[in-house]
């Protein structure tokens, strides 16, 4: 009997993790509400850390993760979706697939995708991705580095006879020197 | 016949219209553009609102863009009643830190006092022989409100309106730019379509 009961224990934890349901690591303190946090949207295929909800330590994950609530710490969704709600609070390391900010994030992202800032989006940090979009509005200090895809043509990276950089600028000052070449 | 448009029906049709007919090319960007080509490990720092169309457009060409859109914490700062001097600590980048700075039209949405603050601070973040690109509107300024200069194909610039930003406008005169930008040198100047004034400035 116990051992039946054993193998049903085992095979409840097996599916919940087959899921791709985030493990938090137990020694992480979880703040929880009483009262379900309400949240809109699709669930399946996605966990949603609801705005009640306070994390503070690492998460790793195997599907898209949503954020309303408050999360310090690193967060790892490789393959997938990062979504910080616009009620969402992040102090983070980030590693994910594509990243939407549209509440408020500090910490470094590194996507493998695309990064996209809306304009309720308050983040402070450094992005490197291979694409980004920006909302005008949004309340941005950030260092940003965008993948590049590698030249297929090989330019040689110093020219010795190649004029120093600044050469146009040390130009004598004129005023108002040219007209718009557009016109 | 009459008709009728809300008020923000006539600010979009508005804006609408301005964002259609203010374009221009932009000599300014391009010579600092050219200035940072032989620069591998180039690091520019934007200050102008957030644009994503800018955004893109530099991390193509440079390795490193620093985005802090001084507008908006002005915008705010003001909006607040705060003293201007509460936007500079935004600006804790360590000296020397950059080979390109885009103030736009920064200088002349400030005070006197305020202008020196930035100068100073654009002056220590820059790298001896960086660059620096200022805009002065003049007599457009108050007609087009606060705009994010979007650049685009061969420096084409159109001016996309920022609602959401409301900043005063001082109408300074060319040489009074010039003259509160010092320690930075006025390298080059252009005239461009609407009297738009770009000045490419560079640190010794």
């Amino acid at each position: 009997m116990k051992e039946q009961h054993s193998n049903l224990m085992k095979k409840s934890i097996l599916n919940f993790f087959k899921k791709g349901v985030p493990m938090l690591k137990k020694d992480k303190k979880v703040d929880m509400d009483n009262k379900p946090s309400i949240i809109k949207g699709p669930v399946e295929g996605r966990t949603i850390i609801g705005e009640k909800i306070s994390i503070d330590g690492a998460i790793r994950g195997r599907e898209d993760l949503f954020i309303e609530g408050s999360v310090k710490g690193k967060i790892e969704v490789e393959a997938h979706h990062l979504t910080v709600g616009t009620r969402g609070q992040v102090e983070a390391e980030i590693q994910a697939a594509n990243v939407t900010i549209s509440g408020r994030l500090v910490g470094n992202i590194n996507a493998t995708g695309r990064v996209k800032i809306t304009k309720e989006a308050d983040f402070n940090g450094e992005i490197k991705s291979k694409s980004i979009s920006v909302e005008d509005g949004a309340y941005l200090k950030a260092v940003i580095e965008l993948t590049r895809k590698p030249d297929k043509k090989t330019v040689p990276v110093v020219k010795p006879e190649e004029k120093p950089a600044s050469e146009p600028v040390k130009e004598s000052f004129t005023m108002a020197g040219k007209s718009d070449k557009g016109n | 016949m009459t008709t009728f448009a809300s008020s923000s029906d006539r600010r979009r049709q508005d804006s609408d219209h301005r964002f259609k007919t203010v374009d221009y090319t932009s000599n300014a960007l391009q010579l600092f553009m050219d200035g940072l080509d032989g620069r591998p490990s180039a690091q520019v720092l934007d200050l102008g609102p957030v644009c994503q169309e800018n955004i893109r457009f530099l991390a193509r060409r440079v390795k490193r863009v620093y985005v802090c859109d001084m507008f908006i914490r002005l915008d705010r700062c003001l909006g607040k009643g705060d003293s201007v001097d509460r936007i500079w600590p935004e600006l804790d980048y360590p000296p020397k830190s950059f080979d390109g700075i885009l103030i736009w039209e920064l200088a002349d949405r400030l005070e006197d006092g305020g202008v020196r603050s930035l100068v100073d601070r654009c002056h220590a973040l820059l790298k001896p022989g960086g660059m620096a690109v200022v805009l002065v509107l003049g007599e457009q300024a108050a007609r087009l409100g606060v705009n994010s200069f979007v650049l685009g194909q061969n420096f084409g610039v159109r001016l996309r309106p920022q609602p959401h930003l409301n900043l005063p406008i001082r109408g300074r005169q060319n040489r009074d730019i010039l003259a509160m930008m010092t320690p930075l040198k006025p390298a080059k100047s252009f005239i461009c379509r609407l009297g738009f004034m770009e000045f490419l400035f560079t640190r010794d």
